[in-house]
């Protein structure tokens, strides 16, 4: 499966994009302080940060003995890299319209 | 709510060979013509119609080969043929409108149309409100099942 469509599946479950939001808006941060914020057990919190951390969204650091849960800045470059394509391929369909009708 | 700029505004530019007028027209009331309505519709490849409601605070809806209206968007801002915003519902529970915004500029040779597609973090806003419309079969999920479909 490409990038891209990881990037979608890890984003489609609402509790995972609960949880990269919060990643987000908190910055680095251990697993037990995202699965405070949340009404979501602990184990499923670090289940969710793993398929994220697997898809590139977030990525994961020591700090001693504690893991930091931090966005990947990059990791929705592939989303973004469809919907651009996408829009490529709607306004050349729009410009062909377009210069194909003038003056009909 | 924070809309820090996870998916950065996607910023396009194409050149057309005819007038603003022309190429604001076939955008809008003509968007049925170039649209990817197979893929891209509410009711993929069953699309009988697109209306395109010509004023601020219109509606953007398809109608379905089966008569059933489904809502694309919301027109925020129309100043033909200069340029529109709209509020596009993405999906029907999506719990936000992303924002395009389209201007038609008078060019040599014809019109430069400026698009810009904003507002995808949107899509994941946190709020409560915004949490009570995640429904289980819209939103997100819809959207980007049938993304991830298409790109299977």
């Amino acid at each position: 499966m490409s990038t891209y469509a990881v990037v979608l599946e890890a984003l489609v479950d609402p509790t995972r994009r609960r949880v990269l939001e919060l990643v987000r808006d908190t910055g680095p941060a251990p697993v037990g302080v995202i699965a405070a914020a949340l009404p979501v057990s602990r184990p499923a919190v670090s289940q969710h940060l793993r398929v994220l951390e697997g898809a590139g969204l977030v990525a994961c650091t020591k700090d001693g003995t504690r893991h930091l849960y931090a966005v990947e800045p990059d990791g929705l470059d592939e989303l973004r890299r469809w919907l651009d394509g996408f829009w490529d391929d709607a306004l050349a369909r729009f410009k062909r319209a377009a210069e194909g009708s003038e003056g009909a | 709510m924070t809309e820090t700029a996870v998916i950065a505004p996607i910023v396009k530019s194409v050149h057309v060979a005819c007038s603003p007028e022309h190429a604001f027209e076939v955008f809008t009331r003509e968007v049925g013509s170039w649209w990817p309505l197979e893929t891209h519709a509410l009711h993929p490849g069953e699309v009988r119609e697109v209306v395109w409601e010509e004023r601020e605070g219109g509606e953007v809806y398809e109608i379905s080969t089966g008569g059933e209206r489904a809502h694309w968007a919301t027109v925020l801002a129309w100043e033909p043929p200069t340029g529109l915003t709209i509020a596009w519902q993405t999906a029907p529970k999506a719990v936000a409108p992303t924002e395009v915004d389209v201007r038609f500029v008078a060019e040599a040779g014809g019109t430069r149309v400026d698009l810009e597609h904003r507002y995808w973090e949107r899509l994941g806003a946190t709020g409560a409100a915004a949490r009570e419309n995640y429904g289980g079969d819209g939103g997100w999920e819809m959207v980007l099942g049938r993304f991830a479909g298409r790109l299977a």
